[in-house]
């Protein structure tokens, strides 16, 4: 039985419509005007016990939307939506026990307090066995690195330290389900390892669920097995990271250096059917489909021709993938795959 | 409602909180004692002025009513609707609702918490203005003074669930400034803080008598003083109890109408 289960969720705004400068204020004052705005537009889907899922998206897609109304804190406008058995806002302090959440715009530290003290707030509310409190506490002080700032004020320290603290916090009562909204945003390189590190291995180690929102693609390929993509409210794409690799980002590109320009691209061409080749005074790429050529076919096809130098390869990016499917420029499986399956995978 | 120690170690957090800021604290001392005396300072040149009593009230008996009036309106954080309408506005509400905590629970926990050390700052202060005006009545016998404590005591929680209905609103509207300082008038007015209410025209006594600000001020201070008989004591306690249970429930509906209303903002 799935643990998140979503049919139809919906959740509608109202928006205030204003023009423009003081006139527009003017008017709207004595005008209101609203207009109704779906954040999110009838999805379904659903997570089984211990998945680890990226919720993908551009600004304003209804990612954050989808992750407050798992968390109870938004009501639905329509739909269905039961969460480890529950409805989430109906049960919004029987859902929050097992359910743990990392804000990355936001901390939930007390700001003026030292962070130990806001984690034995923490072990308080949720009410954590001491022994495991104790526990946990000590062992995520050491992997998350917190023993140096535990004695600051939350108002002191900084942004990496803080968002340790909080997936500390987050994580101290075992919850089932782990909502991370964002979590590296602003972080340096290091700072994200461990994060990722340590999520990851809460998933491994105690089958933790993981919806993981993040702009960040480094998040999702260390932490996330399969990828949902909503776009104007509506799921886009719902299906293993893997299969939207092969089927989307086919593509490599070879980039050769060479020592004298090409006389002539014909021979090449003609030797490279359905490849593309450009060339740009010593360089000559070829983008070609890593299922129908080898790297090496490609290779052996150009170097009668020139003289090589160099060369080197590019890996099919997700980032690449995920850009052109925000900017309308690769339409996945047109409706929504009710199995988690990619359309023609 | 089982858990009641989070809500104990919220308590204590705000507590923490408090003495954080210790420079607002001073600056805020400072500023209730230019209060407090100006408020004793009126009264007295009124006193002077028609020497006896007043409405039934001694100089001595007024200058307790004053201290009263201070001590029970230091109590809680006035600005409560102001808070709300922040975390509203900056989206920190979506952090207290993904805990397992009730939210009108956890927002009295944290204001009551303070409540002994603002009570003992306002005693202090008080206590040294009233020595400067030559002391105060004090209740007459013990049981006066318990049933003066029971009243405050209610008087907190009237406040307390007032100030939380308002902050609702704040959901339904960008700010609350103007409905905070609407509300602190009236409040003023009609609690006693000011003037007691004896020296009001009988139509307005009659509208505060049906509204809960009198028992905010004016029936803790009454019962101070052992101005009413042993019955009319119980009917104002009864009242006041009235009251507060009767805001914090609505307030609970409010909340219910809120959280259908509530939208994140910041993302």
């Amino acid at each position: 039985m799935p643990i998140i289960e979503a049919r139809g969720l919906t959740k509608k705004f109202r928006q205030a419509v204003k023009e423009p400068g003081l006139v527009g204020s003017f008017k709207h004052f004595f005008n209101r005007k609203y207009k109704d705005k779906l954040a999110v537009d009838h999805i379904d889907f659903s997570v089984e016990a211990g998945e680890s899922v990226a919720y993908l998206g551009p600004n304003g897609a209804g990612k954050s939307t989808t992750i407050k109304m798992l968390t109870g804190i938004l009501v639905p406008t329509s739909g269905s939506l039961i969460v480890d058995g529950l409805v989430p806002h109906e049960k919004r302090q029987q859902n929050a026990r097992s359910i743990g959440v990392v804000f990355g715009q936001r901390t939930q530290l007390w700001w003026d307090i030292p962070v130990v003290e806001s984690f034995n707030l923490a072990r308080d509310m949720y009410e954590i066995p001491v022994k495991r409190y104790r526990d946990n506490l000590a062992q995520f002080t050491e992997i998350l690195g917190l023993a140096k700032f535990m004695n600051l004020p939350a108002a002191k320290i900084s942004l990496g330290q803080r968002m340790r603290a909080d997936l500390c916090m987050a994580l101290l009562h075992d919850p089932k389900i782990l909502y991370l909204d964002e979590p590296t945003i602003g972080l340096d390189i290091a700072v994200k390892d461990r994060i990722r590190q340590f999520v990851r291995s809460r998933v491994e180690e105690r089958g933790t669920t993981v919806i993981l929102t993040t702009h960040d693609l480094g998040d999702i390929e260390d932490i996330c097995k399969r990828i949902v993509i909503i776009d104007n409210g509506k799921i886009i794409h719902d299906g293993d990271l893997a299969a939207l690799k092969d089927n989307y980002a086919r593509d490599r590109v070879i980039h050769f250096q060479l020592a004298r320009p090409p006389e002539s691209m014909a021979p090449i061409c003609a030797g490279l059917p359905a490849c593309e080749l450009t060339t740009d005074g010593l360089r000559l790429s070829v983008r070609f489909d890593r299922f129908k050529f080898a790297a090496g076919e490609i290779a052996a096809a150009v170097m009668p021709h020139v003289e090589v130098v160099d060369f080197r390869i590019d890996e099919p990016e997700v980032e690449d993938l995920i850009r052109k499917v925000y900017l309308g420029q690769l339409s996945l499986s047109p409706d929504a795959p009710e199995t988690g399956e990619l359309a023609g995978a | 409602m089982t858990g009641l120690g989070k809500y104990l170690a919220m308590a204590r957090t705000s507590i923490e909180i408090w003495f954080v800021y210790r420079t607002t604290f001073v600056l805020n001392m400072i500023g209730s004692v230019f209060y407090v005396f100006a408020m004793f300072y009126l009264w007295q040149t009124i006193f002077l002025g028609s020497p006896g009593a007043l409405a039934g009230f001694t100089w001595p008996e007024m200058k307790a009513y004053l201290l009263v009036s201070f001590v029970l309106g230091s109590l809680m954080p006035w600005f409560a609707e102001w808070n709300m309408s922040m975390d509203l506005k900056e989206g920190r509400i979506a952090i207290d609702l993904a805990r397992p905590i009730d939210f009108q629970a956890s927002r009295f926990a944290s204001a009551v918490g303070p409540v002994p050390l603002e009570f003992c700052s306002a005693v202090a202060v008080g206590a040294v203005v009233a020595f400067m005006f030559g002391g105060i009545a004090l209740p007459a016998d013990g049981a006066h003074a318990a049933v003066f404590l029971v009243s405050a005591a209610l008087a907190t929680l009237i406040r307390f669930g007032l100030v939380y209905c308002v902050s609702m609103t704040a959901f339904w509207t960008t700010g609350t400034d103007g409905i905070t300082v609407g509300r602190m008038a009236v409040q003023n007015l009609l609690s006693g803080a000011l003037i007691p209410l004896v020296f009001f025209p009988d139509w307005l006594r009659a509208v505060a008598a049906v509204l809960p600000f009198q028992g905010m001020i004016s029936t803790p201070a009454l019962t101070y003083l052992g101005k009413m008989d042993a019955p009319t004591t119980a009917l104002m306690l009864g009242v006041q109890a009235f009251w507060a249970i009767g805001l914090i429930l609505l307030g609970r509906l409010a909340w219910r109408g809120a959280q259908r209303v509530v939208t994140i903002n910041g993302g």
